[in-house]
Protein backbone atom coordinates (compact mmCIF):
# COMPACT_ATOMS: atom_id res chain seq x y z
CA UNK A 1 0.00 0.00 0.00
CA UNK A 2 2.50 2.08 0.91
CA UNK A 3 4.96 1.28 -2.63
CA UNK A 4 2.01 3.50 -4.18
CA UNK A 5 3.43 6.83 -2.35
CA UNK A 6 5.37 8.69 -5.11
CA UNK A 7 9.16 7.67 -4.58
CA UNK A 8 9.90 11.03 -4.91
CA UNK A 9 7.80 12.37 -1.82
CA UNK A 10 9.46 9.67 0.27
CA UNK A 11 12.89 10.98 -1.65
CA UNK A 12 11.75 14.12 -0.34
CA UNK A 13 10.95 13.18 3.23
CA UNK A 14 14.28 11.45 3.56
CA UNK A 15 16.20 14.25 2.50
CA UNK A 16 16.77 15.71 5.27
CA UNK A 17 17.70 13.45 7.72
CA UNK A 18 20.07 11.38 5.51
CA UNK A 19 22.23 14.47 4.35
CA UNK A 20 24.84 13.61 6.36
CA UNK A 21 24.93 9.74 4.70
CA UNK A 22 24.95 10.96 1.20
CA UNK A 23 28.08 13.55 1.79
CA UNK A 24 29.70 10.15 3.13
CA UNK A 25 29.21 7.99 0.07
CA UNK A 26 30.23 11.09 -1.94
CA UNK A 27 33.67 10.24 -0.57
CA UNK A 28 33.74 6.27 -1.51
CA UNK A 29 35.59 5.57 -4.31
CA UNK A 30 33.35 5.09 -7.22
CA UNK A 31 34.37 5.15 -10.31
CA UNK A 32 31.58 7.49 -12.74
CA UNK A 33 30.89 10.70 -10.99
CA UNK A 34 27.32 11.11 -11.18
CA UNK A 35 27.11 14.53 -13.24
CA UNK A 36 24.47 15.69 -10.87
CA UNK A 37 25.26 15.59 -7.50
CA UNK A 38 22.21 18.06 -6.04
CA UNK A 39 20.29 15.05 -7.26
CA UNK A 40 22.22 12.66 -5.36
CA UNK A 41 19.86 12.18 -2.03
CA UNK A 42 16.78 11.94 -3.75
CA UNK A 43 18.36 8.86 -5.47
CA UNK A 44 20.49 7.72 -3.36
CA UNK A 45 18.29 7.31 -0.39
CA UNK A 46 19.06 3.39 0.53
CA UNK A 47 22.49 3.05 -1.09
CA UNK A 48 24.59 0.01 0.82
CA UNK A 49 28.04 1.49 1.69
CA UNK A 50 29.79 -0.21 -1.06
CA UNK A 51 28.27 1.69 -4.13
CA UNK A 52 26.90 -0.31 -6.98
CA UNK A 53 28.51 1.79 -9.65
CA UNK A 54 31.86 0.66 -8.06
CA UNK A 55 31.16 -2.73 -8.22
CA UNK A 56 30.18 -2.89 -11.83
CA UNK A 57 32.87 -2.76 -14.77
CA UNK A 58 30.85 -1.96 -17.43
CA UNK A 59 28.58 0.79 -15.87
CA UNK A 60 29.99 3.40 -14.21
CA UNK A 61 27.21 6.01 -14.08
CA UNK A 62 24.91 3.99 -11.50
CA UNK A 63 23.48 5.08 -8.66
CA UNK A 64 21.47 3.33 -5.99
CA UNK A 65 17.74 3.20 -6.56
CA UNK A 66 15.10 2.46 -4.22
CA UNK A 67 11.79 2.88 -4.77
CA UNK A 68 9.83 1.62 -1.68
CA UNK A 69 10.64 2.54 1.95
CA UNK A 70 12.51 0.56 4.23
CA UNK A 71 9.37 -1.50 6.07
CA UNK A 72 6.58 -1.38 3.56
CA UNK A 73 2.69 -2.15 4.93
CA UNK A 74 2.63 -5.19 3.16
CA UNK A 75 5.77 -5.88 0.91
CA UNK A 76 5.13 -7.69 -2.63
CA UNK A 77 5.72 -11.60 -2.11
CA UNK A 78 7.72 -13.75 -4.80
CA UNK A 79 5.25 -14.19 -7.80
CA UNK A 80 3.67 -17.10 -7.55
CA UNK A 81 1.54 -18.30 -10.83
CA UNK A 82 -1.39 -20.73 -10.54
CA UNK A 83 -1.56 -23.74 -12.62
CA UNK A 84 0.80 -23.26 -16.21
CA UNK A 85 1.67 -20.35 -18.04
CA UNK A 86 -0.93 -21.63 -20.70
CA UNK A 87 -3.94 -22.01 -18.29
CA UNK A 88 -6.53 -19.49 -18.04
CA UNK A 89 -7.21 -17.79 -14.74
CA UNK A 90 -9.80 -18.94 -12.19
CA UNK A 91 -12.66 -17.04 -12.31
CA UNK A 92 -14.27 -15.55 -9.53
CA UNK A 93 -16.64 -17.54 -7.25
CA UNK A 94 -20.19 -15.06 -7.52
CA UNK A 95 -21.92 -14.61 -4.67
CA UNK A 96 -26.07 -13.25 -4.29
CA UNK A 97 -24.91 -10.55 -2.70
CA UNK A 98 -22.10 -9.27 -4.55
CA UNK A 99 -21.05 -7.55 -7.88
CA UNK A 100 -24.45 -6.14 -10.19
CA UNK A 101 -26.98 -5.80 -7.11
CA UNK A 102 -24.50 -4.71 -4.69
CA UNK A 103 -22.92 -2.09 -7.40
CA UNK A 104 -27.12 -1.21 -8.19
CA UNK A 105 -27.83 -0.68 -4.58
CA UNK A 106 -24.87 1.08 -3.69
CA UNK A 107 -25.64 3.51 -6.17
CA UNK A 108 -29.53 3.89 -5.10
CA UNK A 109 -27.94 4.80 -1.49
CA UNK A 110 -26.05 7.49 -2.83
CA UNK A 111 -28.31 8.70 -4.84
CA UNK A 112 -31.34 8.35 -1.84
CA UNK A 113 -28.61 10.45 0.35
CA UNK A 114 -29.26 13.29 -1.50
CA UNK A 115 -32.82 14.69 -1.48
CA UNK A 116 -32.93 13.16 2.53
CA UNK A 117 -30.15 15.96 3.18
CA UNK A 118 -31.39 18.78 1.74
CA UNK A 119 -34.90 17.85 2.84
CA UNK A 120 -35.25 18.66 5.99
CA UNK A 121 -33.68 22.23 5.28
CA UNK A 122 -35.85 22.83 1.77
CA UNK A 123 -38.97 22.18 3.83
CA UNK A 124 -37.74 23.92 7.11
CA UNK A 125 -39.24 21.27 9.12
CA UNK A 126 -37.72 18.43 11.22
CA UNK A 127 -39.97 15.42 10.57
CA UNK A 128 -38.61 12.54 12.62
CA UNK A 129 -39.73 10.01 9.90
CA UNK A 130 -36.92 11.70 7.07
CA UNK A 131 -34.48 12.16 10.41
CA UNK A 132 -34.61 8.36 10.65
CA UNK A 133 -34.16 7.57 7.19
CA UNK A 134 -31.74 9.89 6.60
CA UNK A 135 -29.98 8.54 9.85
CA UNK A 136 -30.33 4.44 8.63
CA UNK A 137 -29.18 6.10 4.44
CA UNK A 138 -25.95 7.35 5.89
CA UNK A 139 -25.17 4.05 8.33
CA UNK A 140 -25.46 1.80 5.29
CA UNK A 141 -23.82 4.29 2.77
CA UNK A 142 -20.61 4.28 5.44
CA UNK A 143 -20.89 0.61 5.95
CA UNK A 144 -20.72 0.09 2.04
CA UNK A 145 -17.69 2.55 2.01
CA UNK A 146 -15.38 1.38 4.70
CA UNK A 147 -16.60 -2.20 3.01
CA UNK A 148 -14.89 -1.56 -0.02
CA UNK A 149 -12.03 -0.36 1.42
CA UNK A 150 -11.15 -3.72 3.19
CA UNK A 151 -11.98 -5.64 0.03
CA UNK A 152 -9.42 -3.43 -1.83
CA UNK A 153 -6.71 -3.03 0.72
CA UNK A 154 -6.48 -6.30 2.85
CA UNK A 155 -6.76 -9.15 -0.06
CA UNK A 156 -8.55 -12.26 1.59
CA UNK A 157 -5.59 -14.44 -0.03
CA UNK A 158 -2.56 -12.37 1.30
CA UNK A 159 -3.74 -11.57 5.10
CA UNK A 160 -7.07 -13.76 6.07
CA UNK A 161 -7.05 -13.23 9.98
CA UNK A 162 -6.31 -8.71 9.58
CA UNK A 163 -9.49 -9.34 6.71
CA UNK A 164 -11.47 -11.26 8.85
CA UNK A 165 -10.80 -8.68 12.04
CA UNK A 166 -11.26 -5.70 10.06
CA UNK A 167 -14.67 -7.05 8.86
CA UNK A 168 -15.97 -8.11 12.10
CA UNK A 169 -14.54 -4.73 13.38
CA UNK A 170 -16.74 -2.55 10.73
CA UNK A 171 -19.65 -4.49 11.67
CA UNK A 172 -19.13 -4.03 15.66
CA UNK A 173 -18.39 -0.38 14.36
CA UNK A 174 -21.93 -0.19 12.16
CA UNK A 175 -23.82 -1.60 14.86
CA UNK A 176 -22.79 0.92 17.62
CA UNK A 177 -23.05 3.93 15.74
CA UNK A 178 -26.37 2.26 14.48
CA UNK A 179 -27.82 2.12 18.47
CA UNK A 180 -25.78 5.96 19.24
CA UNK A 181 -28.15 7.27 16.46
CA UNK A 182 -30.83 5.36 17.76
CA UNK A 183 -30.45 6.66 21.12
CA UNK A 184 -29.39 9.95 19.38
CA UNK A 185 -32.64 10.07 17.76
CA UNK A 186 -35.18 8.63 20.48
CA UNK A 187 -33.77 10.60 23.49
CA UNK A 188 -32.57 14.03 22.11
CA UNK A 189 -33.39 16.20 19.52
CA UNK A 190 -32.11 14.36 16.66
CA UNK A 191 -29.72 14.70 13.84
CA UNK A 192 -30.94 17.14 11.47
CA UNK A 193 -31.81 19.29 14.60
CA UNK A 194 -28.22 18.72 15.87
CA UNK A 195 -26.52 19.89 13.03
CA UNK A 196 -29.07 22.74 12.80
CA UNK A 197 -28.15 23.90 15.70
CA UNK A 198 -24.48 23.92 15.96
CA UNK A 199 -24.69 26.23 11.92
CA UNK A 200 -26.68 28.65 14.26
CA UNK A 201 -24.72 28.53 17.11
CA UNK B 1 63.05 40.38 -69.37
CA UNK B 2 64.25 41.55 -66.22
CA UNK B 3 60.37 42.43 -65.46
CA UNK B 4 59.17 39.28 -65.63
CA UNK B 5 61.92 37.71 -63.52
CA UNK B 6 60.87 39.86 -61.01
CA UNK B 7 57.25 38.55 -61.19
CA UNK B 8 58.55 35.17 -60.75
CA UNK B 9 60.56 35.76 -58.23
CA UNK B 10 57.81 37.56 -56.17
CA UNK B 11 55.24 34.43 -56.94
CA UNK B 12 58.26 32.18 -55.33
CA UNK B 13 58.54 34.69 -52.26
CA UNK B 14 54.63 34.16 -51.75
CA UNK B 15 54.84 30.31 -51.37
CA UNK B 16 57.02 30.55 -48.26
CA UNK B 17 54.15 32.50 -46.22
CA UNK B 18 54.03 29.97 -43.18
CA UNK B 19 50.89 27.75 -42.90
CA UNK B 20 49.68 29.82 -39.94
CA UNK B 21 49.22 33.23 -41.64
CA UNK B 22 47.07 31.88 -44.06
CA UNK B 23 43.11 31.84 -44.49
CA UNK B 24 41.67 28.20 -44.40
CA UNK B 25 38.66 27.45 -46.60
CA UNK B 26 37.05 25.06 -45.02
CA UNK B 27 34.33 22.01 -46.66
CA UNK B 28 31.20 23.01 -45.43
CA UNK B 29 29.25 21.06 -42.81
CA UNK B 30 25.89 21.06 -41.53
CA UNK B 31 26.55 19.05 -38.47
CA UNK B 32 24.87 21.31 -35.90
CA UNK B 33 26.67 21.12 -32.42
CA UNK B 34 26.01 17.97 -30.34
CA UNK B 35 22.68 17.95 -28.63
CA UNK B 36 22.90 15.50 -25.24
CA UNK B 37 20.49 14.63 -23.63
CA UNK B 38 20.45 12.25 -20.45
CA UNK B 39 18.31 9.51 -20.20
CA UNK B 40 18.06 7.70 -16.67
CA UNK B 41 16.84 4.25 -16.95
CA UNK B 42 15.85 1.22 -14.67
CA UNK B 43 18.30 -1.40 -14.31
CA UNK B 44 18.23 -4.78 -13.16
CA UNK B 45 19.96 -8.14 -14.02
CA UNK B 46 18.46 -11.63 -12.82
CA UNK B 47 21.56 -13.13 -13.19
CA UNK B 48 22.54 -10.85 -10.20
CA UNK B 49 19.85 -11.41 -8.23
CA UNK B 50 21.21 -9.81 -4.71
CA UNK B 51 21.70 -6.80 -6.40
CA UNK B 52 19.70 -3.96 -5.95
CA UNK B 53 17.73 -2.65 -8.96
CA UNK B 54 19.49 0.87 -9.88
CA UNK B 55 19.10 3.79 -12.19
CA UNK B 56 21.72 3.94 -15.17
CA UNK B 57 21.97 7.35 -16.70
CA UNK B 58 23.01 7.18 -20.23
CA UNK B 59 24.18 11.20 -22.49
CA UNK B 60 23.33 10.81 -26.10
CA UNK B 61 23.39 13.07 -28.77
CA UNK B 62 19.81 13.62 -30.48
CA UNK B 63 21.14 14.90 -33.31
CA UNK B 64 22.35 11.26 -34.02
CA UNK B 65 19.47 10.18 -32.61
CA UNK B 66 15.63 9.52 -34.03
CA UNK B 67 12.50 11.59 -32.64
CA UNK B 68 11.20 8.91 -30.63
CA UNK B 69 12.43 7.47 -27.10
CA UNK B 70 12.41 3.38 -28.54
CA UNK B 71 15.08 4.93 -30.99
CA UNK B 72 16.83 6.25 -28.57
CA UNK B 73 16.82 3.01 -26.77
CA UNK B 74 17.85 1.14 -29.52
CA UNK B 75 20.59 3.50 -30.33
CA UNK B 76 22.13 3.21 -26.52
CA UNK B 77 21.76 -1.04 -26.82
CA UNK B 78 23.35 -0.55 -30.34
CA UNK B 79 26.36 1.91 -29.51
CA UNK B 80 26.89 2.33 -25.97
CA UNK B 81 25.51 -0.25 -23.82
CA UNK B 82 24.59 -3.45 -25.26
CA UNK B 83 23.24 -5.34 -22.13
CA UNK B 84 20.45 -3.30 -21.68
CA UNK B 85 17.57 -5.09 -22.07
CA UNK B 86 13.88 -4.05 -23.61
CA UNK B 87 11.07 -5.63 -25.79
CA UNK B 88 10.28 -3.50 -29.13
CA UNK B 89 9.14 -5.32 -32.32
CA UNK B 90 7.09 -2.88 -34.64
CA UNK B 91 8.13 0.43 -33.91
CA UNK B 92 5.32 2.07 -34.90
CA UNK B 93 2.56 1.70 -31.85
CA UNK B 94 0.65 -1.79 -33.27
CA UNK B 95 2.57 -4.63 -31.27
CA UNK B 96 2.47 -3.24 -28.11
CA UNK B 97 5.90 -4.65 -27.09
CA UNK B 98 7.78 -1.66 -25.95
CA UNK B 99 5.22 -0.34 -23.12
CA UNK B 100 6.89 0.84 -20.14
CA UNK B 101 6.69 4.09 -17.65
CA UNK B 102 8.16 7.03 -19.63
CA UNK B 103 8.78 10.35 -17.24
CA UNK B 104 5.74 8.74 -15.17
CA UNK B 105 3.65 8.05 -17.72
CA UNK B 106 2.91 4.41 -19.07
CA UNK B 107 3.28 4.65 -22.79
CA UNK B 108 4.53 3.11 -25.51
CA UNK B 109 8.37 4.01 -26.35
CA UNK B 110 7.94 4.04 -30.06
CA UNK B 111 4.80 6.89 -29.91
CA UNK B 112 6.59 8.53 -27.43
CA UNK B 113 8.82 11.32 -28.50
CA UNK B 114 12.05 12.83 -26.56
CA UNK B 115 11.30 16.03 -25.45
CA UNK B 116 13.89 18.53 -27.35
CA UNK B 117 15.17 20.41 -24.51
CA UNK B 118 18.29 18.93 -23.34
CA UNK B 119 17.76 20.49 -19.50
CA UNK B 120 14.87 18.07 -19.30
CA UNK B 121 16.51 14.31 -18.27
CA UNK B 122 14.34 11.69 -18.89
CA UNK B 123 13.35 8.68 -16.35
CA UNK B 124 12.35 5.37 -17.58
CA UNK B 125 11.34 2.29 -15.78
CA UNK B 126 9.43 -0.89 -16.30
CA UNK B 127 5.52 -1.00 -16.10
CA UNK B 128 5.01 0.20 -12.82
CA UNK B 129 3.93 -2.93 -10.12
CA UNK B 130 5.16 -5.71 -12.24
CA UNK B 131 7.33 -8.70 -11.92
CA UNK B 132 10.59 -7.48 -13.88
CA UNK B 133 12.39 -10.26 -15.22
CA UNK B 134 15.00 -7.86 -16.94
CA UNK B 135 15.72 -4.10 -16.83
CA UNK B 136 12.61 -2.70 -18.79
CA UNK B 137 11.19 -6.09 -19.30
CA UNK B 138 7.75 -7.31 -17.47
CA UNK B 139 6.23 -9.88 -16.70
CA UNK B 140 3.10 -10.31 -18.06
CA UNK B 141 2.25 -14.12 -17.27
CA UNK B 142 -0.44 -13.21 -15.08
CA UNK B 143 -2.09 -10.02 -17.36
CA UNK B 144 -1.99 -13.16 -20.40
CA UNK B 145 -3.86 -16.05 -18.19
CA UNK B 146 -6.34 -13.00 -17.31
CA UNK B 147 -7.07 -12.35 -21.03
CA UNK B 148 -7.35 -16.36 -21.79
CA UNK B 149 -10.02 -16.55 -18.67
CA UNK B 150 -12.48 -14.27 -20.71
CA UNK B 151 -12.21 -16.35 -23.40
CA UNK B 152 -11.73 -13.43 -26.39
CA UNK B 153 -13.05 -15.49 -29.40
CA UNK B 154 -16.61 -15.46 -30.74
CA UNK B 155 -18.72 -18.20 -29.57
CA UNK B 156 -22.03 -19.40 -31.12
CA UNK B 157 -24.04 -21.93 -31.63
CA UNK B 158 -26.29 -21.25 -34.30
CA UNK B 159 -25.14 -21.21 -37.73
CA UNK B 160 -24.67 -18.84 -40.42
CA UNK B 161 -28.45 -18.41 -42.20
CA UNK B 162 -26.52 -17.82 -45.30
CA UNK B 163 -24.30 -20.84 -44.94
CA UNK B 164 -21.02 -18.42 -45.73
CA UNK B 165 -20.21 -15.49 -43.33
CA UNK B 166 -21.79 -13.77 -39.47
CA UNK B 167 -23.26 -10.60 -41.01
CA UNK B 168 -23.20 -7.35 -39.08
CA UNK B 169 -25.33 -4.03 -39.72
CA UNK B 170 -23.18 -1.09 -40.31
CA UNK B 171 -24.81 0.15 -36.79
CA UNK B 172 -23.27 -3.37 -35.05
CA UNK B 173 -20.10 -2.82 -35.96
CA UNK B 174 -20.18 0.60 -35.51
CA UNK B 175 -20.24 -0.48 -31.97
CA UNK B 176 -16.89 -2.22 -31.87
CA UNK B 177 -15.25 0.85 -32.67
CA UNK B 178 -13.32 1.91 -30.13
CA UNK B 179 -12.91 -1.73 -28.68
CA UNK B 180 -11.15 -4.19 -31.36
CA UNK B 181 -7.84 -1.25 -31.79
CA UNK B 182 -6.46 -2.52 -28.29
CA UNK B 183 -3.59 -3.84 -29.00
CA UNK B 184 -3.27 -5.02 -24.83
CA UNK B 185 0.38 -3.48 -24.01
CA UNK B 186 -0.51 -3.52 -20.51
CA UNK B 187 -0.39 0.23 -20.13
CA UNK B 188 -3.63 0.63 -18.65
CA UNK B 189 -3.82 -2.29 -16.20
CA UNK B 190 -0.41 -1.42 -15.18
CA UNK B 191 -1.31 2.55 -14.53
CA UNK B 192 -4.48 1.20 -12.63
CA UNK B 193 -4.17 1.40 -8.63
CA UNK B 194 -7.07 -1.06 -8.02
CA UNK B 195 -4.99 -3.34 -9.83
CA UNK B 196 -1.89 -3.11 -8.25
CA UNK B 197 -4.02 -3.86 -4.96
CA UNK B 198 -5.62 -6.54 -6.14
CA UNK B 199 -4.23 -7.91 -9.17
CA UNK B 200 -4.66 -11.58 -8.89
CA UNK B 201 -8.75 -11.00 -8.69
CA UNK B 202 -9.27 -7.73 -10.43
CA UNK B 203 -9.22 -8.16 -14.28
CA UNK B 204 -7.79 -4.47 -15.31
CA UNK B 205 -9.04 -2.19 -17.65
CA UNK B 206 -7.14 -3.97 -20.43
CA UNK B 207 -8.94 -7.49 -19.76
CA UNK B 208 -12.45 -5.38 -19.06
CA UNK B 209 -12.49 -3.82 -22.29
CA UNK B 210 -11.92 -6.94 -24.11
CA UNK B 211 -14.04 -8.44 -22.13
CA UNK B 212 -16.55 -5.92 -23.40
CA UNK B 213 -15.52 -6.24 -27.23
CA UNK B 214 -17.25 -9.53 -26.96
CA UNK B 215 -20.22 -8.14 -24.47
CA UNK B 216 -20.39 -5.86 -27.54
CA UNK B 217 -20.38 -7.79 -30.55
CA UNK B 218 -23.45 -8.68 -32.63
CA UNK B 219 -22.54 -12.07 -33.44
CA UNK B 220 -21.59 -13.67 -29.97
CA UNK B 221 -24.28 -15.60 -28.28
CA UNK B 222 -22.72 -16.34 -24.86
CA UNK B 223 -23.08 -12.92 -23.44
CA UNK B 224 -24.92 -14.49 -20.47
CA UNK B 225 -22.32 -16.80 -19.68
CA UNK B 226 -19.82 -13.82 -20.07
CA UNK B 227 -21.76 -11.95 -18.32
CA UNK B 228 -22.17 -14.52 -14.90
CA UNK B 229 -18.08 -14.64 -14.78
CA UNK B 230 -17.78 -11.47 -14.52
CA UNK B 231 -20.54 -10.52 -12.01
CA UNK B 232 -18.88 -11.03 -8.33
CA UNK B 233 -16.99 -8.37 -6.29
CA UNK B 234 -13.62 -8.67 -7.81
CA UNK B 235 -13.66 -8.92 -11.56
CA UNK B 236 -14.99 -5.99 -12.25
CA UNK B 237 -16.10 -3.64 -9.33
CA UNK B 238 -12.99 -3.89 -8.38
CA UNK B 239 -12.58 -0.59 -10.83
CA UNK B 240 -13.33 2.89 -8.77
CA UNK B 241 -13.16 4.77 -11.92
CA UNK B 242 -9.80 6.60 -11.30
CA UNK B 243 -9.62 6.94 -14.73
CA UNK B 244 -5.98 6.31 -14.88
CA UNK B 245 -6.75 3.83 -17.92
CA UNK B 246 -8.42 6.27 -20.42
CA UNK B 247 -5.64 9.06 -19.90
CA UNK B 248 -2.68 6.60 -20.79
CA UNK B 249 -3.66 4.29 -23.14
CA UNK B 250 -1.21 5.44 -26.24
CA UNK B 251 -3.82 4.09 -28.49
CA UNK B 252 -6.14 7.04 -27.08
CA UNK B 253 -9.01 4.46 -26.35
CA UNK B 254 -11.15 4.13 -23.33
CA UNK B 255 -11.37 1.52 -21.45
CA UNK B 256 -12.81 3.58 -18.22
CA UNK B 257 -15.97 3.69 -20.50
CA UNK B 258 -16.22 0.05 -21.44
CA UNK B 259 -16.06 -0.77 -17.47
CA UNK B 260 -18.97 1.27 -17.12
CA UNK B 261 -20.85 -0.48 -20.18
CA UNK B 262 -20.21 -3.82 -18.40
CA UNK B 263 -21.14 -2.47 -14.85
CA UNK B 264 -24.32 -1.06 -16.29
CA UNK B 265 -25.10 -4.17 -18.01
CA UNK B 266 -24.23 -6.33 -14.76
CA UNK B 267 -26.66 -3.95 -12.66
CA UNK B 268 -29.46 -2.67 -14.28
CA UNK B 269 -30.39 -5.99 -16.85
Amino acid sequence: MASIIRPSLLAQLRAAPLSRRVFSTRSLPTIGSCSNPSRRPAIRSHGEPASLAARSSILPHSVGFHATPARPILPPLPQRIQGTTNEAQPIVEHSATEGGYHWAFERIIAVTLVPLTVAPFAAGSMHPVIDAALCATIIIHSHIGFDAMITDYLPKKRVPKTRKLFEWGLRAGTLVVAVGLYEFETNDVGLTEAISRIWHA
Amino acid sequence: MIWTRGVASAAAEQSFVPASKTSTVKEPTDEPAAKMKKFHIYRWNPDAPTEKPRMQTYSIDLNKTGPMVLDALIRIKNEIDPTLTFRRSCREGICGSCAMNIDGINTLACLCRIPTKTTQEMRIYPLPHTYVVKDLVPDLTLFYKQYKSIQPYLQRDTPAPDGREYRQSKAERRKLDGLYECILCACCSTSCPSYWWNTELYLGPAILLQSYRWLADSRDERKQQRKDALNNSMSVFRCHTILNCSRTCPKGLNPALAIAEIKKSLAFA
